[in-house]
């Protein structure tokens, strides 16, 4: 990770329209600092534009306007090629849905990233992949695919694959909007363990407040705009 | 363009493809099947083709320099008043000659070009009679030593050689057909009589086949010396024969002979030109009909990997959130489309040598003789085959795998289809 003093993320009046008939808003003035190491989350009715706001920060979808920058960088200008690779060296997502390629085993699945990336030699991707996985508990597992395993295991999946390329930035969208309270806890005492153990800077979407209670910093957003940023129980911030 | 290694993208697509086996097969075998009868069909096309050509190269000299003139001088009458008040009509025009003039100078000259070899002949008609039945004959007067470089003839006749005219005294060869009519066998001997009064008996020493209209049924071979004093010509001839090393510089050649000699050379292109132009003909409709099997073929391949794209629009997604780029969807997608062409032309080769085993075997009695059907097996059928479906199998999953690398993956991922 870069020694600079850069937020991991910072988005300035980040905005997102939808061109159509009457144009929608999605996301208006949209300012906030993520850091590293911290917990944060971000919550608001169904609607309001969480996922839009985080799919902006993940460089999955393009801000109409406002200015991001990642660990410092402004992303602006980039075009779809650089924020693929950017998205591949130094973000990792888990969705509310597992959304694990079917075919391919765990193992394979959280192979994917590294492959992709192809820093590492095929053995020592694989070994990587396998500590991922016992990482988050999936000892045995390994070469089941994502139809053989339970929902809570899929999310693990999804979670170490997110992890495999050692990414500075994880983006939850509701990561355990699907699960039961045992595996939602199992799950979230997993991310907070990547921002406060490793230094990561977790956001999640989340409908759950006692998550959000539990985070760092707690984002509010109404109506595509954000209403408060409130700081936790601080127990980790930077 | 970032492009990740190509061999995770292949090990995608054929996951992609064994998820849905069934699919695959029917487009697998829609290219196999295509492929196979396509070898099939140009084996036999082709292979009747070059049977059919080394049958026009072969059978005749490439060149065939007759006593005739092809554009007759004008009368000297026309020549002296071309713009006289009287316009001359029914002039004969000199279009025939008997023999051809300075001949041994002409074979000087064909014998002079690299790898030919002429052969003089005289012809003219004669009658062979056998206990009060006549029969009317055009005899070729050959040196057998020549002639039998030049032309296949010996591929021709069903008993005897075409050298047996030198070793018999007054030997002929007639076709089986006029042996017939006449009633005589091999070593029979019959009386010929020419136009120009001089008769002789002839000795039969050899047999054409029957059917080989090439020849006819009314032509025999005599030797040159033979010819030239039954039909009271000697030291003329009125044929010249030449085979040349390369075939296809015949009609070069020729023309270059005839404005030298004035005499009509004749190559085998001129000869058979219609049958060449008819050649071409089947060449488009062989053609017309590969590339619609292709076709149809790549319909299959479209389909596949049409279906592939939208049943993974989420996977795309995923992959597109993880970090591959556009470039890598499009990839993988065309790559199903080529795998499913290669398997398909593995298999179209299999079943294609399959069917040329098949037809290479079956035997068909042809004027009284087995024959096979002529089939080129050359792996250049298979080449074309392979390039044509593996080009189909691309264009075809082209468009798809763009629509692959256009998913946006925002709405997907944020719908959670
Ligand atoms: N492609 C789209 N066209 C029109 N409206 C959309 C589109 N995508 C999202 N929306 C709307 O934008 C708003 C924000 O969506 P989203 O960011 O997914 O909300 P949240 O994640 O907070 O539930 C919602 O009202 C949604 O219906
Ligand atoms: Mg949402």
């Amino acid at each position: 990770m870069s020694a600079d003093g850069n937020p991991a993320l910072e988005a300035i009046a980040l905005r997102r329209d939808l061109p159509g008939d009457p144009p929608a808003t999605l996301v208006a003035d949209a300012s906030l600092s993520i850091e590293r190491g911290s917990f944060t989350t971000i919550i608001g009715p169904s609607g309001c534009g969480k996922s839009s706001l985080l799919y902006m920060l993940g460089l999955i979808d393009r801000p109409t306007g406002g200015t991001l920058l990642v660990e410092g960088r402004d992303v602006s200008g980039m075009d779809g090629d650089a924020r693929a690779q950017l998205r591949l060296e130094r973000f990792g997502f888990v969705f509310q849905f597992h959304f694990l390629l079917p075919e391919f085993s765990a193992l394979e699945n959280v192979m994917l990233p590294i492959r992709r990336l192809g820093r590492l030699a095929p053995a020592d991707g694989k070994a990587r992949a396998m500590d991922l996985l016992r990482a988050t508990g999936l000892d045995g597992k390994e070469h089941k695919t994502p139809d053989r395993l339970s929902g809570g295991e899929r999310q693990r999946v999804a979670i170490a694959r997110a992890l495999a390329n050692d990414p500075a930035l994880i983006l939850g969208d509701e990561p355990t909007g699907n699960l039961d309270s045992h595996n939602s806890q199992r799950v979230v005492e997993l991310l907070k363990a990547l921002a406060h153990e490793e230094g990561r800077a977790v956001v999640c979407v989340t409908h759950d407040l006692s998550i959000a209670d539990a985070s760092d910093v707690r984002i509010s957003m109404l109506d595509g705009r954000v209403r408060s940023i409130e700081r936790g129980k601080g127990n980790s911030a930077p | 363009m970032t492009l990740g290694n190509p061999a995770l993208l292949l090990h995608i697509a054929l996951r992609h493809l064994t998820a849905r086996r069934r699919q695959t097969l029917v487009a697998v075998l829609g290219v196999a099947v295509g492929v196979g009868f396509f070898l099939a069909v140009s084996a036999m096309m082709v292979g009747s083709q070059n049977d059919f050509i080394s049958k026009l190269i072969d059978a005749a000299p490439h060149i065939i320099i007759s006593d005739e003139l092809r554009s007759p001088p004008e009368q000297p009458g026309l020549r002296a008043f071309s713009e006289g008040a009287v316009e001359l009509r029914g002039y004969k025009r000199r279009t025939e000659v008997r023999g051809i003039r300075g001949w041994p100078a002409i074979i000087a000259t064909a014998d002079a070009l690299p790898g030919a070899i002429s052969s003089p002949s005289l012809s003219g008609g004669i009658t062979l009679k056998l206990g009060g039945h006549d029969e009317a004959l055009t005899i070729i007067g050959v040196e057998p030593e020549l002639e039998s470089q030049i032309s296949s003839i010996d591929d021709y006749l069903r008993e005897g050689r075409l050298h047996n005219l030198e070793t018999t005294q007054g030997g002929i060869i007639i076709g089986e057909e006029m042996a017939t009519r006449l009633g005589v066998r091999m070593g029979d001997v019959v009386a010929a009589t020419s136009a120009a009064g001089n008769s002789r008996s002839l000795r039969i020493v050899g047999l054409f086949k029957r059917g080989q209209s090439q020849l006819g049924s009314t032509t025999g071979y005599v030797l040159l010396r033979e010819a030239q004093s039954l039909l009271g010509r000697p030291f003329i001839i009125n044929r010249i024969g030449i085979r040349l090393s390369d075939p296809y510089a015949a009609e070069t050649i020729a023309s270059g002979l005839e404005q030298r000699f004035g005499y009509k050379a004749e190559s085998w292109q001129e000869r058979s030109a219609d049958f060449l132009s008819l050649l071409v003909t089947r060449n488009v409709i062989m053609y017309s009909v590969v590339s619609a099997i292709l076709l149809v073929a790549s319909f299959g391949i479209y389909t596949v990997v049409s279906n592939s794209v939208s049943d993974k629009r989420r996977d795309i997604a995923i992959m597109r959130s993880i970090g591959f780029s556009q470039a890598d969807l499009q990839l993988i997608f065309v790559a199903e489309g080529l795998i499913l062409a290669i398997i398909g032309v593995l298999f179209g080769w299999a079943l294609g040598y399959g069917l040329m085993t098949i037809l290479g075997s079956l035997d068909f009695p042809i004027a009284g003789e087995t024959q096979h059907i002529p089939l080129d097996r050359s792996p250049r059928q298979y080449a074309i085959a392979a390039a044509a479906s593996l080009t189909a199998g691309v264009v075809a999953a082209w468009l798809p795998a763009r629509k692959a690398a256009r998913v946006d993956p925002v709405d997907i991922l944020r719908g959670a289809i």
